[in-house]
């Protein structure tokens, strides 16, 4: 079977974060780029699928600008098998995203598509759900961990209070979460054969999709600055405070 | 020109900074205060480097290596740099590339195991009367049959408790100089092979530097590496590019490491109600060494290029070679007056830093011996040395 895993170019989680003077973005000139910590969860686990004789092959797909292929290349250097391109230079919206999978999907036909569960730039966490809706297969969001079989799969997923383990058929969609697996390193001789992998490159309109944004970003803003706190005397204090200044009770 | 690095090579690097920070620098502080790496130790960070392919990546992958161009390995050389000496030798591997001169016969006894990481070389060149001299070294080995009879004393030969065979210099013909010194295979374990004491150095704690004794050691044709009397040569040859990696490359990853600290303390030490880094005279010592450590940085990937260019590049070599030593040496000292007292205190690693970059002007050719032979080569060939236009 085939695993299909998107991998999203994103800020890297080290960057301290920057609004653009204009406040219509963030600043990402001179950026340090990396691939989404998520994404780099799914790629792991289709590896780990490949190796148990799960898988035969592992495609990375990423959909943004030129600079993509670096993390597609990256993906490859872990151990992808393949990569595929789709070059879109404005901004992208989940939906669109989404769209543009189940079109490489449909002509791919993957058994099992592993979508970080959300990108750490927009957290959005949107893109694998409405993948799952589009394509019509059961999905299973935030899985800890994942046993496929032939026909099946059981995922294990993170809910509140506890662990939820559901049984689903393949074809299927699944978001990963942080403690699924820990990501491996790209070796040297896998780097070295990352360079003859191909990469097949595309547009949105290969895939007859429009990636046109239905969202308008008005403004991005820093958040509010923390003010720094104040001891009270006692709890007569801290009551009032909460009351009258912080008007919490 | 461009001097983006490949993707390949951002990996590259990427791989090494991580499997620094995660494995090695942890380390870091026990092995210098306790002076010994335990071999357990040792071991498992081996067997984690070697997983992933970075153990003698020098070395062509003909015989197990990793295949690296010289600017490659300069990359990654940058990147060790960044830990301890003893680290780097056990995680990456010091296979000198003067090995490669074996033959057929000697690939299988000494080269191919020291790639495997199960032999250890160290280089024995070094005599209490043979410094930057080495072709005045006293060590001999007189004919004896089809084989030899070793004799004499070495010492400051680094890692020489840990590795099992070395790469001897001797004279081979006493009326020939410079051009009657050969190399010779020497299995720690031969007959008449002492191992003397470790001498205790300022820095680079952890890796020993020991002297040796040799008894009229029984050498066979097979130990000679490459030509009888060509010895120096070969040496020459040879250790150019590892200088440029262990010394030159090395010293722009640690200095690049200790800015690194500077500035996160720069921005968090606060002092009269401010960063110390808000001070123009701290800025400055920050501002000077980074402008010393890209230029340091840039000639060596200028000196990298030329040799994967030509296969030489000695004299940019040399520059390389006495620019980052001395950078490493003038950021060390200044991370040292940015930290103050914490600087000066064994409880915070800059001082490890201040110790362990004294001998990077020293070894591989001391500061002073480079300049006069780039001085002596602009009296050859003048402006070929520095102006692209000449």
């Amino acid at each position: 079977m085939k695993v299909l895993v998107p991998v999203k170019r994103v800020i890297d989680y080290n960057v301290k974060v920057r609004v653009k003077a204009d406040q219509t973005g963030v600043e990402l000139a001179n950026v340090k780029m990396s691939m989404n910590p998520f994404d780099e969860i799914s790629i792991e686990e289709a590896l780990r699928l490949r190796e148990a004789g799960k898988a035969e092959e592992v495609i990375a797909v990423s959909i943004g600008v030129q600079q993509c292929q670096e993390t597609i290349r990256t993906a490859l250097a872990m151990g992808a098998d393949r990569g595929i391109h789709v070059l879109h230079d404005g901004e992208l919206e989940p939906l669109a995203v989404a769209k543009m999978l189940k079109a490489i999907a449909d002509k791919e036909g993957p058994s099992l598509i592993l979508v970080g569960k959300q990108a750490i730039d927009d957290d959005c966490n949107q893109t694998g759900q409405m993948l799952a809706a589009l394509l019509g297969w059961g999905q299973a969001t935030f899985i800890s961990k994942l046993e496929v079989g032939d026909t099946e799969l059981t995922a294990t997923r993170e809910v509140d209070g506890g662990l939820e383990t559901l049984t689903l058929k393949l074809p299927a969609v699944l978001t990963t979460d942080l403690r699924l697996n820990e990501p491996r390193y790209a070796s040297l001789p896998n780097i070295m054969k990352a360079k003859k992998k191909p990469i097949d490159q595309m547009s949105p309109a290969d895939l007859g999709v429009d990636p046109s944004p239905r969202l308008e970003t008005l403004r991005v803003v820093e958040p509010p600055k923390r003010e720094a706190g104040v001891i009270v005397a006692d709890v007569a204090e801290l009551v009032e405070k909460l009351r009258n200044v912080a008007k919490v009770i | 020109m461009n001097f983006d690095l490949t993707e390949e090579q951002r990996l590259l690097v990427a791989t090494v900074r991580r499997f620094i920070d995660e494995h090695l620098a942890p380390l870091e502080d026990q092995v210098d205060r306790e002076g010994v790496l335990a071999p357990e130790t040792a071991r498992a960070i081996f067997k984690k480097s070697q997983a992933l392919g970075l153990y003698a990546t020098n070395i062509p992958t003909t015989f197990g290596g990793g295949g690296l161009n010289a600017f490659d390995t300069m990359l990654l050389e940058e990147q060790f740099g960044r830990t301890s000496d003893i680290l780097i030798r056990r995680a990456f591997g010091n296979v000198y590339e003067v090995l490669l001169r074996c033959s057929a016969s000697q690939v299988k006894r000494w080269l191919l195991p020291s790639v495997r990481g199960e032999r250890t070389c160290s280089i024995a060149i070094t005599e209490p009367g043979a410094g930057s001299d080495a072709a005045s070294i006293k060590t001999r080995a007189v004919r004896d049959g089809d084989g030899w009879r070793l004799s004499g004393h070495k010492h400051y030969i680094s890692d020489g408790l840990f590795s099992d065979f070395f790469v001897v210099s001797a004279v081979t013909d006493l009326a020939a100089g410079s051009r009657g010194i050969s190399l010779f295979l020497v299995d720690k374990d031969s007959a008449g092979f002492t191992v003397g004491r470790d001498q205790p150095m300022m820095g680079l704690r952890g890796t020993s530097h020991i002297e040796m004794f040799f008894d009229g050691i029984r050498l066979e044709a097979e130990n000679l590496l490459g030509e009888e009397g060509r010895g120096m040569r070969q040496v020459l040859e040879t250790l150019g590019r590892v200088r440029l990696g262990q010394v030159g490359a090395r010293a722009v990853g640690k200095a690049a490491k200790v800015l690194d600290l500077m500035v996160e303390h720069a921005r968090e030490r606060e002092q009269f109600g401010q960063p110390i880094g808000a001070f123009q005279l701290v800025q400055q010592m920050l501002a000077d060494s980074a402008i010393e450590i890209n230029a340091a940085r840039l000639l060596l990937w200028q000196a990298a290029a030329e040799i994967d260019r030509s296969g030489d590049g000695r004299e940019l070599i040399s520059m390389v070679k006495v620019h980052a030593a001395e950078t490493l040496g003038r950021v060390v000292d200044r991370a040292v007056q940015v930290f103050g007292g914490s600087g000066f205190s064994k409880d915070q690693p800059i001082e490890r830093y201040y110790r362990d970059a004294r001998i990077y002007r020293i070894f591989d050719g001391t500061s002073e011996i480079h300049r006069t032979v780039l001085g002596g080569a602009l009296m050859k060939k003048g402006a070929a040395l520095y102006d692209p236009a000449s």
